[in-house]
Parts: structure tokens; C-alpha cells; sequence
């Protein structure tokens, strides 16, 4: 993903990295109101980060059907708190919106983590962590629309993860 | 006459228009999107002067 450089810039010791998908015609696609990317937010300290994320998500575009964390990392000079947050399609209207293609995971070494971490990894697992939570968490196995628990059948499940 | 300037986001958002207009419609860009509350200190040193006469306008890449 391309950021301006000279723009103005999301920053914070801990930021919220949200990746917006949503379920069209049985496949997942990423969009998001800065594009079909992942979408940065400010988690000042007096904010509770899934509360953060959902309120901005509901003042954007509409109630979420689902607002999970699924991994952090370090990047940006950050710790990063990766969300899968799920939206109807009839959310998306004229955003930008890309299939989501399968990812080998980054994975690191016995003590060190993953040299290189692109997005598409973090939404892979993000992806595999919310197919964990379908099958482990009943009110998630509840709230995904039809047609989610067949496009996560592809997904071995994992634990929310620090990626590094 | 105010001057026309741009500032941009890093997402890929960008507004046109008169200096005061710019920097308020950033602000409330960042904090509606990003959850941040930038000041106009922070806006208009990164803001650029347009000076090819453009009409006040705001993109964002999701249109």
C-alpha cells in the first residue's frame, strides 16, 4: 500500500490497523474507506482499542456486523493492534473493494521474529484467526452472516498472534 | 483574498481551497477517520500552496 509521504500520518505508541472485509458472492474482498488497504487510527491511551474501533467504524460506515483483534506487531514506531472488522455489503457502496487472496503466513525464527511483514500476511492471519473464532466463540459463530462459515472453511484456525 | 492550498493525508485524501477551509476540513478528516486531533500547526506546515488556480475540491481514495 502507498502512503503520501508527505501527508498527514496517524501516530501514537499504539495504533489500530483495521482491515474492513465483507462477503461478495462467496468470496472476501478488503475495502475500506482509505481504500481497499489497510486502514490506520490514533489509540490514544484513554481509549479502549476495540471500543475506538468500533465507534469509528460505526461513524463511517454503519454498525459492524463483527470488530476483532487478531494480531499486533511492531512497525511504524508502534505496537500495531491488528482488526478484522466485518460490514454488510450493502456498506461498501462506492468504496474500493479487492478479492483477498491466500497468504503464506510471515513466520520468524525460533527466537526472532519475521524479518518482512506486508499487510497481505496480517490479513491472512487475521482471516485464519477469525475461521479460530468461528468454531471457538459462540457469539462470533452467531454473528457472521451465511456464506462466511463456508468462505473460512479454507482457513486452519489459529490463537490471536503477535506477528513480530 | 485567502490563499489556495492543499494538504493531504497519508491514506491518499486530499483537499483544495482556502487556507482557513483546508485546515479545518483536515482536522475533521483525522479525527473522523484516524481518531486523531491534529491542530492547524500541524496541518499547514505540510499543506502546499496550488497555484494553478484549481477549484476548491476534496478527493479521498475511496471515490
Amino acid at each position: 500500500m502507498v502512503r503520501i509521504a508527505d501527508g498527514l500520518d496517524v501516530e501514537g505508541p499504539v495504533q489500530g490497523e483495521l482491515f474492513v472485509v465483507w462477503l461478495h458472492g462467496g468470496r472476501l474482498e478488503l475495502t475500506g474507506l482509505c481504500g481497499a488497504a489497510p486502514w490506520l487510527i490514533e489509540l490514544p491511551a484513554a481509549d479502549h482499542p476495540v471500543e475506538a474501533v468500533a465507534r469509528v467504524v460505526r461513524a463511517n460506515l454503519g454498525d459492524p456486523l463483527l470488530v476483532h483483534s487478531t494480531s499486533r506487531r511492531r512497525d511504524r514506531g508502534a505496537v500495531i493492534l491488528s482488526f478484522v472488522v466485518v460490514i454488510d455489503p450493502a456498506a461498501v457502496g462506492a468504496m474500493e473493494s479487492v478479492p483477498i487472496s491466500r497468504a503464506e503466513l510471515a513466520r520468524g525464527g525460533r527466537a526472532a521474529a519475521p524479518r518482512e511483514i506486508g499487510f497481505e500476511h496480517v490479513v491472512e492471519h487475521g482471516l485464519r484467526h477469525t475461521a479460530w473464532l468461528a468454531k471457538d466463540d459462540p457469539v462470533v459463530r452467531a454473528e457472521l452472516p451465511p456464506g462466511w462459515h463456508a468462505a473460512l472453511a479454507a482457513y486452519v484456525p489459529e490463537p490471536f498472534r503477535s506477528l513480530g | 483574498m485567502s490563499e489556495i492550498i492543499t494538504a493531504r493525508c497519508a491514506c491518499g485524501w486530499e483537499t483544495t481551497g482556502p487556507e482557513a477551509d483546508v485546515v479545518a476540513a483536515t482536522i475533521e478528516h483525522g479525527r473522523r477517520l484516524h481518531n486523531m486531533e491534529a491542530t492547524s500547526e500541524q496541518v499547514l506546515p505540510a499543506a502546499v500552496r496550488t497555484d494553478d488556480g484549481a477549484e476548491p475540491r476534496e478527493r479521498d481514495r475511496a471515490s
